[in-house]
């Protein structure tokens, strides 16, 4: 698959959003599940703007990571620092509220809603309206809804999901539901957006659409995205630097180049007994 | 009505009446992040002044040519209501054309400044940039991704009409001074039409033809400027421009850009347009949804749906045929059209619909009386670019539907011998740009223009198409043949989305045909038949038979008709994969190039006629070699049938 | 009496029944909204609140104190359970979780019995369970005056609940947190706070309709069995719409009564006790989803 790209961390001035400092950076993380070790001792950071991918074979560990950095996890081990702030671990509500969206691996949207209503979910952080405000439609809550159905619909249009705007998700073919929860994921105007293996279980085309949204996103608001794949192909083309994980532990770390010639990866990939 | 005065003879002027007369009235309409905005006619005079003043600051001389690329959006329009401001004239290019296409239009026509709606039209234009030296000024809408593009040739339309709001107040007298020198003689479009045989060819138009043309059809559809219409069909097509430019700057109604095409009918229904144009392949393909869904519904609803229906038809070949109603088929339609047809009509936006018109093609006449049995007032329209769209239309009262109707105010119509239909009218084309050798081939000196097409005219003064004069031929022992005839039935079977049908010079009728996917896939999965993609579906013995069955259904239709009994279709082909104008076995309207479709399966065709059952497809680049079936159709044998050997 | 004004008063009396069916049933589709569990806990909540009404009433509160005091309790129970229950339960399965809340409905009866006793005990809210009596002069109807205010106080709770699920961030929050809960964590929503203003409200519910009950037919230990009525009513209305358990819960009451009064005498009396089970039964087969339930779709 052909995607043109500039991949490279040398050609960052070229950037509409060159990288900044660090936004993210995690340091010696480990964790564990009773005895099993999760993940160990794992240290790596995210410049402000740039795409990171966490690729690995299954099981390497990849999401485990990404609930860390999520809050769904706590590690036992290690620290997170966000922006500065460090953190001993992260709350799903308080990584929210830094800023931090994701998506799912298993497409985890609200299906009874319509993708509009998806979407505006993802914008529950933008209202502040008060319950009695919204009832007697004061001009705050009227105010607040406009800005918000705007900044849905400016998604929406940069999404391509006009057509759909009132289907309920349920009913949508899979590769869409994945395009309306990078939405609601967007809707948050995250400065992080974490994706879960974004193009898992897509078809060629699918995933080429998805490929020019992640780098669009990236591209237009300046989004900082990690992302986890294991399917390396796709991630080399799109990413500005790679984390390799392999069962728990940090094998290789670097650029998509530097990391297709490494041979711990190769060895990983291909298999070599440990 | 209200038809303008008409000393205003040129779009620049007609827009200027309108921003005084109906400032406030919408012009346009488009419905964008989920709602709809308007721009008046004053909005849309002021942005197009603004503009002008603005590219002409950027070298944009009389006379020149502006290409216009994009899908319909207000600011499309804005652009070409500035170029005309200017006296340049618009060019307007089919927006999903490949880069080779618009590199040979964009050469031919000498355009300096082109208006490009986003990125992915822009990157077509930047690439062929070193073939067509004479652009100066690529003007883009959508700032989407457009954040890298650094050449000196681009710039935004946002900045351009910040810059021309400014200009525009010191260039006043100017912009003024320019819209006065603009007369009815002066060339205001220029069409290519990508010909059904050859290379496009530059059609150009004046604005007095243009606007002529326009106040025939506006009094003919009695028009207001309270009727709406939607823009929904490519700007690159005549038909686009004379119902979405031409017709609301002499009448000053509004029309409605939906937010993208996936969204058109649902758009269409909120807006509820009143006036309203067609092509056969929309109507065909908004006809089989309505079937489709109707045949799934199953049960009670399909058995209303078709009694409905029979009785909408029943009521609409009376009217059309003078006879009158009586009691008992006014109440049945009066209950059809509350239980079936009213809803119906709603569903496809067309509730409100006074005048609808399909052109561009030839349409079936099944085709027509489905919607007119929905109680729509659709008519067909026959005209061609070079004709000024209109030529000729069925009159409320004298509708046959195997007719395009009688010629409107001022066309004259000419037979030649051969059958060729020739028209004289006010509003002809000038001339094909740069080509003076096949303008004079075309137009006489009489100013008789041969459409090409063959045709007839009744005692009653209706003219009927047969067929493009090139393709019109005959069997072997001597029975006209026209293919287009057959290709229309067969399209308006669901399963059946082209069809090409081969006769001429033969000893018998045969056709390629080309599935509807979505109708055909939805038919095998009620039949539990597992497929892997349209070539496997295209393949299978099952939807062999159920084509060979459509087929059948119309050869017996054709063999009540001694004139069109041995054009039945004996032996067909179905084809692995869509034809597609991508493929240039198409138009970019949807026509077919039958030259190049006999040159692309000249093997295929071949191998029906010499009786074989199976043929080796030949592969198209980075594809596999497959085996295409052949199958005999049911032919009805009657006393004009020659069975073939 | 004309027969039709008999009828009347038949489905009058059911409808107001109805409402009280209802308000029970709304206890259970907001839990199940919230967290997709059927509350095996809200019989006892009934009689948990109730019990403790009349029992700080009888420890020298009056009405007007012992009621909030009694609310205040209802939501300490519902932030108890969010805490002690649920949150270690976080991400386990549905089957998990009704597990638990047969559990809490064991520990909410021996801690009620535990602090107030099994004696049966009477409200008096001061609104006498008798016919109204213009309405017997007009029309010569008997309609209970408790079950007229017992519907009005059910049609408010029901209104004022609507209200909020339907029109606020909590509303919002709650029908996110209920369709998928990881994706609602991750937009920042606080499942925590949802759960337990969800079981504070459920709570709440469950006093109120406590009261109603208790009123007409004693404060005692029966009334866990409440939810037993609330079921054929969850069914039929569907276990997420709030609106489709107020239709169901009216259905049934009027079913219910009129079974028994017009078609019982054929069949030996007794139809009260089933019919509502009957009709929820067929509803099972033929809409599933219940009235207003959201339909379940599952690709294949």
């Amino acid at each position: 698959m052909t995607i043109s790209v500039q991949s490279s961390i040398l050609q960052s001035a070229q950037r509409a959003f060159p990288f900044g400092p660090p936004i993210l950076e995690l340091s010696s993380i480990s964790l564990r599940f009773g005895g099993v070790h999760a993940l160990t001792n794992i240290s790596f950071d995210v410049l402000e703007h740039e795409i990171r991918a966490i690729i690995g074979p299954n099981g390497a560990g990849k999401s485990s990571m990404l609930n860390v950095i999520n809050g769904i996890y706590a590690p036992q081990e290690g620290s997170i620092t966000f922006r500065g702030e460090r953190l001993s671990e992260m709350k799903p509500t308080h990584a929210a509220s830094l800023g931090i969206a994701r998506t799912f691996q298993n497409i985890a949207l609200f299906r009874g809603m319509s993708v509009l209503d998806n979407i505006m979910a993802g914008r529950k952080l933008h209202m502040h309206a008060s319950f009695l405000e919204v009832a007697l439609q004061l001009p705050r809550a009227r105010r607040e809804e406009t800005e918000n159905r705007a900044a849905v619909e400016e998604i929406i249009e940069f999404l391509e999901i006009e057509h759909i705007r009132k289907t309920p998700v349920a009913r949508l073919p899979y590769g869409l539901q994945k395009r309306v929860e990078l939405g609601r994921a967007l809707a948050a105007e995250p400065t992080i957006l974490l994706l879960d293996e974004p193009m898992a279980g897509m078809n060629i085309e699918e995933k080429q659409d998805m490929c020019r949204f992640i780098l669009d996103v990236n591209d237009h608001y300046g989004t900082t995205i990690v992302l986890i794949e294991h399917d390396m192909g796709v991630v080399m083309d799109i990413s500005d630097r790679v984390v390799v994980l392999d069962y728990g532990k940090k094998i290789g770390d670097g650029t998509p180049d530097e990391v297709r010639s490494d041979q711990n990866v190769i060895d990983a990939y291909l298999g070599v007994p440990h | 009505m209200t038809i303008v005065k008409l000393d205003l003879d040129t779009f620049p002027k007609l827009l200027m009446h309108h921003a005084e007369e109906r400032g406030d009235r919408p012009a346009i309409r488009e419905k964008s992040r989920g709602i709809w905005r308007t721009v008046t006619w004053r909005e849309l005079a002021e942005e197009a002044s603004a503009l002008a003043a603005a590219v002409s600051a950027r070298g944009l001389q009389r006379g020149a040519h502006v290409a216009l690329l994009g899908d319909n959006r207000p600011r499309l329009y804005a652009a070409m209501c500035a170029a005309h401001m200017l006296g340049a004239v618009a060019v307007p290019l089919y927006q999903d054309s490949a880069v080779d296409e618009i590199a040979s239009s964009i050469a031919s026509a000498k355009v300096t400044h082109v208006f490009a709606e986003n990125q992915e039209q822009v990157d077509k234009l930047l690439e062929i940039l070193p073939r067509c030296p004479t652009v100066q000024c690529i003007v883009y809408d959508k700032d989407r991704g457009m954040r890298h593009y650094t050449q000196r040739e681009l710039v935004s339309y946002d900045s351009l009409l910040q810059q021309g709001r400014q200009l525009a107040v010191e260039k006043h007298d100017f912009l003024r001074a320019q819209a006065a020198r603009c007369s009815g003689g002066d060339s205001a479009l220029l069409f290519f039409t990508s010909g059904a045989t050859g290379p496009a060819k530059g059609v150009v138009l004046t604005h007095a033809a243009l606007i002529d043309r326009a106040r025939v059809a506006a009094s003919l559809g009695q028009l207001k400027d309270t009727d709406v219409a939607m823009a929904y069909l490519p700007p690159g097509w005549i038909g686009q421009i004379l119902f979405g430019y031409v017709q609301p700057m002499v009448v000053g109604y509004c029309i409605c850009c939906p937010e993208s095409s996936d969204t058109m009918l649902a758009d269409m229904r909120e807006m509820g347009p009143t006036y309203f144009l067609a092509t056969p392949r929309v109507l065909e393909t908004l006809a089989k949804q309505v079937s489709l869904r109707m045949e799934e519904a199953g049960g009670f609803n399909q058995r209303l749906y078709r009694s409905c229906m029979a009785v909408g038809r029943r009521v609409a070949a009376r009217t059309l045929a003078g006879e009158r109603l009586s009691i008992g088929d006014r109440l049945a339609s009066m209950a059809s059209d509350l239980l079936i047809r009213g809803p119906l009509r709603d569903v496809l936006g067309m509730s409100r619909v006074r005048v609808a018109y399909t052109a561009g093609d030839a349409v079936d006449p099944d085709l027509l009386m489905f919607f007119r049995a929905l109680g729509i007032n659709l008519k067909q329209l026959y005209g061609s670019t070079e004709t000024g769209f209109f030529v000729a239309l069925q009159r409320d009262g004298a509708i046959r539907p195997d007719t395009v109707g009688l010629p409107v105010d001022g066309v004259e119509l000419k037979m030649t011998p051969q059958r060729e239909v020739l028209v004289r009218s006010p509003g002809l084309f000038r001339e094909y740009h740069g080509d003076a050798a096949r303008t004079a081939e075309a137009m006489n000196a009489d100013g008789w223009f041969h459409t090409g097409d063959a045709g007839e005219l009744g005692p009653d003064g209706q003219l009927r198409i047969v067929d493009r004069m090139a393709d019109v031929g005959a069997l072997k022992d001597g029975t006209p043949f026209a293919p287009r005839l057959l290709e229309s039935k067969l399209k308006f079977v669901p399963y059946i989305r082209e069809a090409v049908a081969f006769g001429d010079g033969r000893d018998m009728v045969c056709a390629l045909i080309d599935i509807e996917m979505a109708a055909t896939s939805r038919w095998a999965d009620r039949q539990n038949i597992s497929y892997t993609g349209h070539a496997d579906l295209a393949s299978r013995d099952e939807v062999y038979a159920l084509i060979a069955d459509c087929i059948a259904a119309m050869n017996a239709q054709l063999a009540s008709d001694p004139a069109l009994a041995s054009s039945q279709i004996q032996r067909f082909l179905i084809l692995d994969k869509e034809l597609s104008a991508d493929d240039g076995v198409l138009t970019r309207t949807g026509k077919l190039r039958r030259d190049v479709i006999a040159a692309r399966y000249r093997a295929s065709v071949d191998a029906m006629y010499d009786g074989r059952t199976e043929v080796r497809v030949e592969p198209g680049s980075g594809e596999q070699a497959a085996d295409a079936k052949i199958r005999d159709a049911k032919v009805v044998t009657s006393a004009h049938t020659r069975r073939a050997a | 009496m004309p027969d039709f004004w008999f009828f009347l008063e038949v489905l009058v009396g059911g409808l107001l029944s109805g409402t009280m069916y209802a308000l029970v049933a709304l206890g259970f589709v907001l839990i199940y909204k919230a967290s997709s569990v059927f509350n095996f806990a809200q019989g006892a909540m009934v009689f948990f609140a109730v019990l403790s009404f009349v029992g700080f009433m009888e420890l020298g509160l009056p009405f007007w104190a012992a009621l909030p005091v009694t609310v205040g309790l209802m939501i300490l129970v519902g932030m108890g359970t969010e805490r002690f229950v649920l949150r270690p339960l976080v991400n386990q399965s549905e089957d998990t979780l009704l597990m638990a809340t047969i559990g809490l409905a064991f520990v909410i009866e021996g801690v009620a019995q535990l602090a107030w006793g099994v004696d049966v005990r009477r409200l008096d809210l001061g609104i006498r369970d008798e016919p109204i009596n213009w309405v017997m002069d007009k029309t010569g109807m008997l309609v209970s005056q408790l079950d007229v205010t017992a519907a009005l106080v059910a049609g408010i709770m029901v209104a004022a609940l609507a209200l909020l699920f339907s029109h606020t961030k909590v509303g919002r929050g709650l029908r996110a947190v209920a369709d998928d809960h990881a994706a609602a964590l991750s937009i920042g929503i606080p499942l925590k706070h949802i759960w337990m203003l969800v079981w504070a409200t459920a709570g709440v519910v469950a006093l109120v309709a406590g009261m109603l009950w208790g009123a007409r037919s004693g404060v005692q230990f029966a009334l866990v069995w409440v939810a037993l009525k609330a079921l054929p009513v969850l069914i039929i209305g569907g276990f997420t719409s709030v609106p489709g358990v107020i239709l169901a819960g009216l259905i049934v009451g009027a079913i219910e009564k009129i079974g028994e009064v017009f078609i019982g005498p054929y069949v030996g009396g007794g139809i009260e006790g089933w019919s509502p089970y009957m009709l929820a039964v067929l509803f099972l087969l033929i809409r599933p989803e219940g009235l207003f339930g959201e339909k379940i779709i599952r690709r294949v």
